[in-house]
């Protein structure tokens, strides 16, 4: 330093750098005062912040009425949310937590709950859930929640996908209705695939939703992965996706489902997803928010069909979004009783009346006019409640799964080598557990 | 009577008290500037620079931050990802930077002339400047949809159904050129500009000269058009080439890297790489080894200029 400091002149360069110095000081203390969600030590009410996707005007609404409700009849905690887009929602949420500013409530995409939980930012929900409430939700929402035996997460509703059916063409076609005891067989739907397009004359008998974005391609079409016997990653011990991603069942079904764009049954490139309301397409492989638009297109013609079994069992996928109580709330009970306002049945019943989504507790799918046994989606609630339904990924590896599958799907859409391209998403699945340690659990 | 004199030296007075505060005058003035490049470039790349040693995660928390050394750089050898970004950049980066000069220069020829009705071109070919990229490349992707994009049937029109349809974002091979075109066309209008407002600078003197002299039009492009030009020249290769290779937005858009990486870029996979990944190490590596090939291929176009400069001087 003596030599750097030594001359006059170099004296005086430093103090003419002073100034700066300073100026740096006070911007650098200024951004370490905290923020204001901390203030619970006043007297007053508690503030608890919470983080929401901003999904469909309608679930936007109901929550912000589910809050307001509880702000009102509570008068000793004030519920404070935040907003944020959808489309990038988790790399926001990731950033918070990587500036310690994640707010008490937290909700989140189902399958990204373990990254979080692994990452110690939430806390188990065990104690706070008593049993009673705990046997009234659907087991694929337990199952979902639970990471490492504990129970992170709980969620208003859960997802339903499968086949929504243009009636009058499947008659056309001489096409079986299939039912959740008997579901088409991998061998009768390719049938039924091929007489739709030539005895119906559809150009492109299947819609795929293929502007989904990548969590859809993970989340519809990896259960034609599974229903083939194959999966993303070896679910025993979620050390390595090699042989199950890459082996060869994976490679039989995506070579199949490769097939189905080949032999033109579906369209790769479509504009946008509107080939089935309007009535280009026969069939529909999508979720239970496309419910509405669907019914207002087709009216009495529309079927919802389950999952076809493609050789080894029915699957279908689940999950959705879902709250957690992260570690760093200051004030974890309050949370909790806002978690639990949010998940008492009318408010559940008041979500899932906006967004059409499968109620969480059995106790509301009993009185839901879409999901009770004479509701026209009761199908998809019986999936999730037979176990059909497969969780997606139970692992902190998720993030990289869903990406390195997606970008596998859209190359193989495009018709690259099936086998290399899911060679290289299982490489690059198992490198990243390799980055990680193995992701080992405390 | 002695009003003149006090005043000088008053006068003098204030000159030596702003002699000795001119040093804190010129930081207070620098200041701002400096500190906002300190704080959003400065530290950030020297943070880049420590977490590319490191295994840095997007969410770090269990696993404790670790030192790795340079295997972040090791692996990058390896990465065949990363190494067909680098030549995509490359190409991207040759073609678009001398297509997009040569046709801003023509255009700006073109439209360097006392027509009626000028005005109303420039605006038209300036309009894709002024539109937000992201906007842009929404749009082209319905130009270039497969099956009712625009583009696909002009062809089959002007070829009476003998070319297309081509897939065109879905096709390895045509993907990276799509991205091309549409970048020129965005890009086109800025520099066609910056080359009007260097032809405007051009004494008509020289011009009046040539013609005594007997020069043609050719002539007088070739000897005094295009040497007077040739700092906006070096100007419109900088910026377009920084454009290269900051390729980002209509990957992310139009493409996301693919089909099979045909289009994916340096700058897109390093985004990808740290937010879809978490990989903020590996992402850091890569942006200081970007970072170097950047100021490799400035360098001496920098240099070149500050040498004719100083000539010219």
């Amino acid at each position: 330093m003596s030599r750097f400091c030594g001359t006059v002149r170099d004296k005086m360069q430093w103090r003419n750098v002073f100034p700066l110095v300073i100026l740096l000081c006070v911007l650098v203390s200024a951004c370490s005062i905290t923020p204001l969600a901390a203030s619970s030590s006043k007297s007053g009410p508690i503030t608890v912040q919470l983080f929401y996707h901003s999904g469909q005007e309608a679930e936007r609404a109901a929550l912000s009425t589910t809050l307001q409700t509880f702000n009102d009849s509570h008068p000793n905690i004030h519920v404070e949310a935040v907003q944020l887009p959808e489309g990038n929602y988790i790399d926001q949420v990731n950033v918070a937590a990587l500036s310690h500013s994640l707010p008490c409530l937290l909700d989140f995409d189902g399958p990204t709950l373990y990254r979080y939980a692994w990452s110690g930012y939430l806390v188990p929900l065990d104690n706070y859930v008593p049993s009673q409430m705990r046997n009234d939700f659907l087991p694929s929402i337990l199952q979902q929640g639970t990471y490492n035996q504990h129970l992170y997460s709980l969620g208003q509703y859960d997802s339903g996908l499968g086949f929504y059916a243009n009636k009058q063409y499947l008659r056309a076609a001489g096409v079986r209705i299939p039912t959740i005891d008997s579901p088409w067989t991998l061998s009768e739907f390719n049938r039924i695939l091929a007489s739709l397009k030539q005895r119906a004359g559809l150009q492109y008998p299947l819609e795929l939703n293929m502007n989904g974005g990548n969590e859809w391609f993970t989340y519809g079409f990896s259960p034609f992965v599974e229903s083939f016997g194959g999966d993303l990653i070896n679910r025993r011990t979620y050390q390595s996706a090699k042989g199950k991603l890459n082996g060869s069942d994976a490679v039989a079904a995506m070579t199949w489902f490769q097939n189905l764009f080949k032999q033109g049954y579906s369209d790769p490139w479509p504009v946008s997803d509107t080939d089935f309301t309007s009535g280009r397409a026969a069939l529909d492989w999508g979720g239970h928010w496309l419910y509405a638009a669907n019914q207002q297109a087709l009216g009495n013609n529309l079927l919802v069909l389950p999952a076809p079994n493609l050789g080894k069992g029915m699957k279908t996928g689940m999950g959705s979004w879902s709250w957690g109580i992260t570690s760093s709330c200051k004030t974890p009970d309050a949370a909790w009783q806002v978690l639990n306002f949010i998940l008492s049945s009318s408010e559940i019943t008041r979500m899932t009346n906006a967004n059409g989504a499968v109620p969480a507790r059995k106790s509301v799918i009993a009185q839901s006019q879409l999901y009770a046994p004479k509701g026209p989606l009761h199908v998809f609630a019986l999936q999730l409640l037979r176990g059909i339904a497969e969780p997606r990924p139970i692992t902190p590896a998720y993030p990289i799964i869903t990406s390195a599958f997606s970008e596998a799907v859209i190359d193989i859409v495009d018709g690259f080598n099936v086998k290399k391209e899911l060679d290289i998403a299982a490489q690059k699945i198992d490198q990243d557990i390799q980055d990680n340690e193995g992701y080992p659990t405390q | 009577m002695n009003l003149p004199f006090r005043a000088t030296k008053n006068t003098s007075a204030k000159i030596a008290l702003r002699n000795r505060k001119e040093p804190y005058l010129a930081w207070a003035f620098v200041l701002p500037a400096l500190s906002l490049l300190l704080i959003f470039l400065v530290i950030p790349f020297l943070l880049a620079i420590y977490f590319s040693l490191t295994n840095q995660r997007l969410a770090p928390d269990p696993l404790p931050t670790s030192f790795l050394g340079f295997s972040n750089y090791t692996r990058m050898l390896t990465d065949d990802t990363l190494r067909r970004a680098l030549f995509n950049n490359s190409i991207y980066g040759i073609v678009v930077v001398s297509v997009e000069t040569g046709l801003a220069l023509f255009l700006a020829l073109l439209l360097n002339q006392k027509l009626r009705g000028m005005s109303f071109f420039r605006a038209i070919y300036f309009s894709p400047v002024v539109t937000p990229l992201a906007v842009i490349s929404v749009v082209w992707a319905f130009l270039y949809n497969p099956g009712q994009g625009l583009i696909n049937a002009f062809l089959q029109a002007i070829s009476f159904g003998h070319l297309g349809p081509y897939t065109w974002l879905d096709n390895a091979n045509l993907a990276l050129p799509a991205i091309m075109l549409l970048s020129i066309w965005q890009g086109v209008g800025l520099y066609m500009i910056i080359y009007l407002a260097g032809l405007q600078n051009i004494p008509p003197a020289l011009y009046e000269s040539a013609r005594v002299d007997g020069a043609g039009r050719w002539q007088q492009l070739r000897y005094i058009t295009l040497p007077q030009l040739r700092n906006t020249t070096f100007f419109v290769m900088i910026a377009t080439t920084v454009q290269a290779f900051k390729l980002y937005t209509q990957v992310e858009v139009m493409t996301q890297g693919g089909p099979g990486n045909a289009t994916v870029t340096v700058i897109w996979y390093m985004v990808n790489q740290s937010i879809h990944h978490l990989h903020v190490g590996y992402a850091s590596a890569i942006a200081v080894v970007f970072f170097l090939i950047v100021l490799i291929r400035i360098i001496p176009i920098l240099r070149y200029v500050v040498a004719t400069e100083k000539r010219e001087v």
